[in-house]
Parts: C-alpha cells; sequence; structure tokens
C-alpha cells in the first residue's frame, strides 16, 4: 500500500463522513426528509452490516468454505448469541475471537 | 436545577454542563479505547505508518466504517470504491443527524459543524436519551463527543504503537476481530422482524452477487438493493 493510496482514502473518507454528518444536522434542523426516502435510510445500516457480514463469515478471503468447516462461519453463532444476550460489543467481539480459535484449531 | 432547555439564565455554568456530557460519555470512552486499538493494530499490519492511522481515526471517527474501509484497502480495492462503500455504511449518520437536528434549532451554524463532526452511533444513542429527558444542549453534547473522540483517538495510537510488540495479530485470531464487531453490529441493527427479514435478503443478495462481482460492488450492490425492498415493502 503506497503513502499516497493510504491518505488519499484517509481524507477521502473523512470528507465524506463529515458530509453526511453535517448536512442533516444544518439543513434537516429546517427542512423535513420525504418519507419514502427514511424510510429507505433506515434499512440501509442492517444491509449493510448482513452484506458485510455474510460475505466476510462465507467466504473469508474471497475463497468460499465449507459450512461445517469453516471457523468464520462456525464463530459468528455464538459472537451474535453473546452479543444478543449482553449488549456488550467488546463482549461478544472478545467471546467472539476465543471461539474462533477453538474452532480454528478444531475444523480449520 | 431544574430541566430548562432554552433558558440560559436557569442554566448550570457552561463548563458544569460540559462535564456533565463527559460523564456522561464515559462508557462511550470505555468502550472506544479497546476497539480504537483494535483498529491500531490492524491499521498498522495492513501496512499503516503510526501517523496514519492515528490521522485516520482523528479525522474520520467511524468504527464500522474504518473497519470496513481497512479490510478493501487490503484487497487494494480502488479509492472511488472505498468513498462509496464509507458512504453507504455511514448513511445511517443522515438519519442520527435528522433525529437530532430539531434539539438545535437554536444553535448556531458554527456550533452545528462542529457538534456533526462527533456525531456516531453511540454518542447519538447517549444524546437523545438526554435530550428526551430534557437536558442535553449543545454545551453538554460537545462534551460526550470530546471524551468519545478522546477515547478513540488514544485508543488507536496505543493499538498502532504497542502492536508491534505483540508479534503475529494472526496467531491471536485477529482475522475474526472485524467480521465478529460486525456480527455483534449486525445483531444490534435487526431490532424487530422487518430488519432480520432485510438483513437475510441482504446477506443472500451480496453472495449472489459476489458470484459475478468484486468484492466491494457485491457489497454495496446486495445492500442498497435490500434496503430498497425493505422500503418498498414496509410501508
Amino acid at each position: 500500500m503506497s503513502a499516497s493510496y493510504i491518505w488519499a482514502a484517509i481524507l477521502g473518507m473523512a470528507l465524506v463522513t463529515y458530509v453526511l454528518r453535517v448536512l442533516p444536522i444544518t439543513v434537516l434542523s429546517r427542512v423535513r426528509i420525504p418519507r419514502p426516502i427514511e424510510r429507505w435510510l433506515s434499512f440501509v445500516p442492517v444491509s449493510v452490516m448482513a452484506a458485510l457480514v455474510a460475505t466476510e463469515v462465507v467466504r473469508p478471503d474471497g475463497r468460499w468454505l465449507a459450512p461445517l468447516s469453516n471457523p468464520y462461519l462456525l464463530a459468528a453463532l455464538p459472537t451474535a448469541a453473546v452479543y444478543h444476550k449482553t449488549r456488550s460489543l467488546l463482549g461478544a467481539t472478545v467471546v467472539g475471537i476465543l471461539c474462533f480459535l477453538a474452532l480454528r484449531a478444531l475444523v480449520g | 436545577m431544574s430541566p430548562q432547555p432554552h433558558d440560559d439564565a436557569t442554566r448550570a455554568p457552561r463548563r458544569e454542563r460540559f462535564l456533565r456530557g463527559v460523564r456522561l460519555g464515559l462508557p462511550i470512552f470505555l468502550g472506544y479505547v479497546p476497539i480504537g486499538m483494535a483498529f491500531g493494530m490492524l491499521a498498522r499490519t495492513a501496512g499503516f505508518t503510526l501517523t496514519q492511522a492515528v490521522a485516520c481515526s482523528a479525522l474520520v471517527l467511524a468504527g464500522a466504517g474504518q473497519f470496513v474501509a481497512l479490510s478493501l484497502m487490503r484487497t487494494g480495492a480502488d479509492i472511488t470504491a472505498i468513498l462509496i462503500a464509507t458512504g453507504v455504511i455511514n448513511l445511517r449518520y443522515v438519519l442520527f443527524g435528522a433525529a437530532v437536528s430539531p434539539y438545535l434549532r437554536e444553535t448556531g451554524l458554527p456550533i452545528q459543524a462542529s457538534l456533526a463532526f462527533s456525531l456516531t452511533d453511540e454518542t447519538f444513542a447517549v444524546n437523545i436519551s438526554d435530550q428526551r429527558e430534557g437536558w442535553a444542549d449543545e454545551v453538554s453534547m460537545a462534551g460526550v463527543g470530546a471524551v468519545s473522540w478522546v477515547g478513540w483517538v488514544g485508543g488507536t495510537l496505543a493499538g498502532a504503537a504497542l502492536g508491534a510488540l505483540v508479534g503475529d495479530p494472526n496467531a491471536w485470531g485477529a482475522s475474526f476481530a472485524m467480521p465478529a464487531m460486525f456480527t455483534a453490529l449486525l445483531v444490534a441493527q435487526a431490532t424487530d422482524h422487518r430488519y432480520v427479514l432485510i438483513g437475510v435478503v441482504a446477506a443472500v443478495l451480496a453472495l449472489a452477487l459476489s458470484l459475478v462481482l468484486p468484492g466491494t460492488w457485491c457489497l454495496i450492490g446486495g445492500a442498497v438493493a435490500a434496503a430498497t425492498i425493505g422500503a418498498a415493502m414496509f410501508r
């Protein structure tokens, strides 16, 4: 990775993210978002996260793995369960990594 | 002191309101430090310098967005794809901003613009519940934002600086750190059956598209299509 590639990504991301944050606060404190757009926006976070998790755990590093010998997919299940029970991002991540290490030793 | 959001004369001094925000933001700080550390370590292993890792956290301040960008950069994705992915992932900030904006009607533009910088999932959650109780104002929100930023950037600095001491991050399961965090964030988003269903649709679409499109685009395509289906199905 070249330095210019990394800096371009950092500055571009900073700009994109800031625009998304500042426009609604400064503009929408004056107007209202149309209902259909608001509805579409409400489905964006779950769609992004699901698409991301699916591609990362079903085909890690771009390779399809058989479900029962895929430690990524198997470890995602206890991770989800722990988050569902505890609502702790840190706790779920730590448990997930420990399960992943155990499963990788067993099936990976 | 009673909650009087728009009457300056009856409110506590600015310093006290700021410190109240800092106290409200402390749990966020405690959550951000370790995840910031994870970002710092992973950024270093991906090829970032310490300065680049810290600058990224300081300027972007978006957990999921930064981790996604990092995993895309490792695959050598082009800048346009990275920025589109960041934009799609961070689109939720538009919703948060829209929800906070009514409380900031009387706030001047420069202060609105600086508060916007610290808008994240966690600061939003803390501020919006504080606002519903009638306490939050721009000074306490600045306190919440400041302590969160310090946690995220400080964690990144620690992770990027100490990461080298830990050795090969893969040996302790670093390759599952991001998938684990995304899995938890996914569960956090799946609040009722509509969101669960659309999540399943997005996952299936993204995987199907991955057969024909390169990494980033199957993700963006699957997510945008699923959100559109959700908006059309649930009126």
